[in-house]
């Protein structure tokens, strides 16, 4: 498939470390995504209010707002797009919530490069 | 009250009035007197009672010898009343030590009390000298007993500091026998950690007391034991100070326990913060693990180009134009392909990032083990400002995604201190509000404020946690400095947090306050005064 035919899928990724979003960007480079990356949930919310985006992957644990509560308000402006969670292993998220928020993929730090490729070509479209 | 026995025979001597007996009544004091007729009826009163005066009758013969015989080296004074007045008889009596002897003539009811009370009065002042002597005696033997046998260090000291007594767990404590200690000065021995002279010297110097404050000492063989001393200042009867007693114990076994405790309470707090510990270590490890993988791929590549490079160099080695020209496109179309330029940059990049990653990791593993780092126990000379913030730095990163820190920390000067349990103090106030801000957030969603002060207060510095959590029930405020209490979830509290903390604060003689409401949060002072050494409580 050429790939100017269609267009490349777009995926939004937030996390507060900006070395996680730099390697991700790197792990990502040869999987053919357009990537947008945010540091701060509200900026992301508002890229999403002017954006379609394909797929939002998120870190769980930011200052102000979690990434839970991210995926909840970006769902209302974009629920078509598929929704990722990244969290270390601390912290304990109840399966009911991520089920109700239609978080698709759970994806632990530090993370299988991959087995991240894999997971993000099982759940894009 | 005078007491007096008369010994004279059953019949008295007829014609003889008044008797012995109303002539004594005379004395003007009040007299017991008992009438005896034998010298062992005599010696069962005097054993029955203190007796002032004896007074024998001479008719009674063998039995007046034998009344005088029985006091002859000790005892009261024998008055030998003789009818007749003989001076063979008098003599007799006398060298058989009789204190005087009165001829019963006519007149003589005016002259034996006389007698009877010059005899009392000095018979007095002979027994009261002895007996203030013997209770002198009685009183230096009780003291050297006590002094003897108490567990307690005593240690005294003469005007000028030089030891004068000690007992034997003073000689234990100190190393050294008492005979070697004696004249020397005390504050060879006696030196307050942080301070340039000993408690002793000081209460000296300065007449200050001390209760029950921490203290060390160096042994004659260089060991330093930890001690708990009391000292105050003696006076002699006229007020001048004479000297100073100090009473100490080893406290060596005792601080080992509390440093265990403490020991242990700190590695609770810490696994308190074991999640967010893993947190702050695997953001660093996520990106590393990613970048460690990426680059093994850039390294790939840069071999493939490396080869292809080969590959053109063997070409032009051999001389076939149209090999050097297949080999060169190939290498170009790979150089395009991998985007060497690109990879080289971000490669760089990737090391540079990886590299500040591992750094981070490496100071989060140093700043937990500075703070589980043993203290020697000696007090030095620190900054409480320093101590709050180098524990918000290690604490904050865990805690910064619920809440925001303000800082307001004053000009504060130095004290001595322990500063490792100080900043357990405030890693413990700092896990607390943090867990209440948890507590709160999950009940509003809202995020919390920690807001930490510090500034001079009434001679001290007053170092102020204050949380925007859930706050603490008022029927819980009397029991949170209690050892076990916690209201806390199984897991995540050991109960020994405050109490840990009040005993810590206690020892730098500070206080340890609260202020709380429900849903306003709870601002947690802590005191500690200037002067450390006075009036410290003495509780372990």
């Amino acid at each position: 498939m050429d790939p100017s035919e269609a267009p490349a899928p777009c995926l939004l990724i937030v996390d507060d470390e900006a070395r996680i979003l730099s390697a991700l960007r790197r792990a990502l480079r040869r999987e053919g995504y357009e990537i947008l990356t945010f540091e701060r949930a509200e900026d992301a919310l508002r890229e999403l209010e002017v954006r379609r985006v394909d797929a939002i992957l998120t870190d769980q644990k930011m200052p102000g707002m979690s990434g839970l509560q991210f995926l909840e308000r970006a769902a209302r402006s974009r629920p078509e797009a598929v929704r990722l969670l990244i969290t270390g292993w601390t912290e304990a998220i109840p399966s009911a919530e991520l089920e109700h928020l239609g978080v698709r993929a759970l994806i632990t730090k530090p993370w299988d490069d991959a087995k991240l490729k894999e997971t993000l070509r099982r759940v894009l479209p | 009250m005078v007491r007096i026995v008369v010994v004279q025979p059953a019949e008295p001597a007829p014609g003889r009035s008044p008797g012995a007996v109303e002539a004594l009544e005379r004395l003007g004091t009040e007299a017991a007197i008992d009438v005896v007729a034998d010298a062992e009826a005599c010696a069962a009163r005097c054993r029955a009672a203190e007796v002032d005066l004896v007074v024998v009758d001479h008719a009674l013969g063998l039995e007046c010898d034998r009344v005088l015989d029985a006091y002859r080296c000790g005892g009261p004074p024998v008055v030998v009343l003789d009818a007749e007045g003989d001076d063979e008889t008098a003599l007799e009596a006398f060298r058989r030590g009789a204190a005087d002897c009165v001829s019963a003539k006519a007149g003589y009811a005016d002259v034996l009390p006389v007698i009877a009370a010059e005899q009392i009065r000095r018979w007095r002042a002979i027994r009261d000298r002895g007996s203030a002597e013997r209770r002198i005696r009685d009183l230096e033997r009780t003291n050297e007993n006590i002094l003897q046998n108490m567990n307690s260090a005593v240690l005294v000291v003469d005007a000028e500091a030089r030891i004068t007594s000690c007992n034997p767990p003073a000689e234990d404590i100190l190393g050294r026998r008492a005979h070697e200690l004696r004249g020397q000065s005390v504050s060879d021995w006696f030196k307050a950690a942080g301070s340039e002279i000993g408690l002793v010297t000081r209460t000296l110097r300065e007449e200050v007391r001390f209760k029950g404050t921490e203290s060390a000492i160096t042994r004659a063989d260089g060991t330093v034991v930890p001690i708990g001393i009391s000292c105050a200042p003696i006076f002699d009867t006229d007020g001048a100070k004479c000297g100073a007693v100090a009473i100490f114990q080893d406290l060596s076994e005792i601080s080992q326990l509390r440093n265990q405790v403490l020991q242990t309470e700190k590695m609770a707090s810490i696994g308190q913060l074991a999640a967010g510990v893993a947190h702050e270590i695997n953001n660093p490890m996520g990106f590393i693990h990613a970048n460690l993988f990426q680059m093994a791929e850039y390294l790939a590549d840069l071999r493939r180009v490396w080869r292809d490079l080969e590959a053109l160099q063997k070409a032009i080695a051999r001389g076939s134009a149209q090999d050097v020209s297949r080999a060169a496109e190939g290498l170009a179309a790979l150089a395009d392909e991998v985007d060497v330029p690109f990879l080289l940059t971000d490669l760089e990049t990737a090391i540079r990032e990886s590299q500040e990653g591992s750094e981070r990791i490496r100071h989060i593993v140093q700043d937990l083990r500075d703070f589980s780092h043993h203290e020697t126990g000696e007090r030095v000379l620190a900054n409480v400002n320093q101590c709050l913030d180098s524990t918000a730095n290690i604490v904050w990163p865990m805690m910064k995604h619920l809440a925001v820190l303000e800082k307001d920390y004053g000009d504060v000067p130095s004290i001595y201190c322990l500063p490792m349990q100080l900043k357990q103090v405030f890693m413990n106030l700092l896990v607390n509000a943090f867990q209440a801000i948890e507590e709160s957030v999950g009940q509003s969603g809202e995020t919390g404020r920690i807001r930490l002060q510090s500034g001079v207060r009434d001679g001290g510095i007053r170092i102020s946690v204050s949380d925007t959590g859930v706050g603490i029930a008022p029927e819980n405020l009397d029991r949170i400095f209690d050892p076990f209490f916690t209201t806390k979830k199984v897991g995540s509290g050991t109960g020994l947090g405050l109490s840990t903390s009040y005993s810590i604060v206690r020892r730098h003689g500070g206080t340890l306050t609260v202020e709380s409401g429900v849903g306003q949060g709870t601002t947690f002072h802590v005191f500690l005064p200037r002067e450390r050494e006075a009036d410290l409580d003495g509780s372990l």
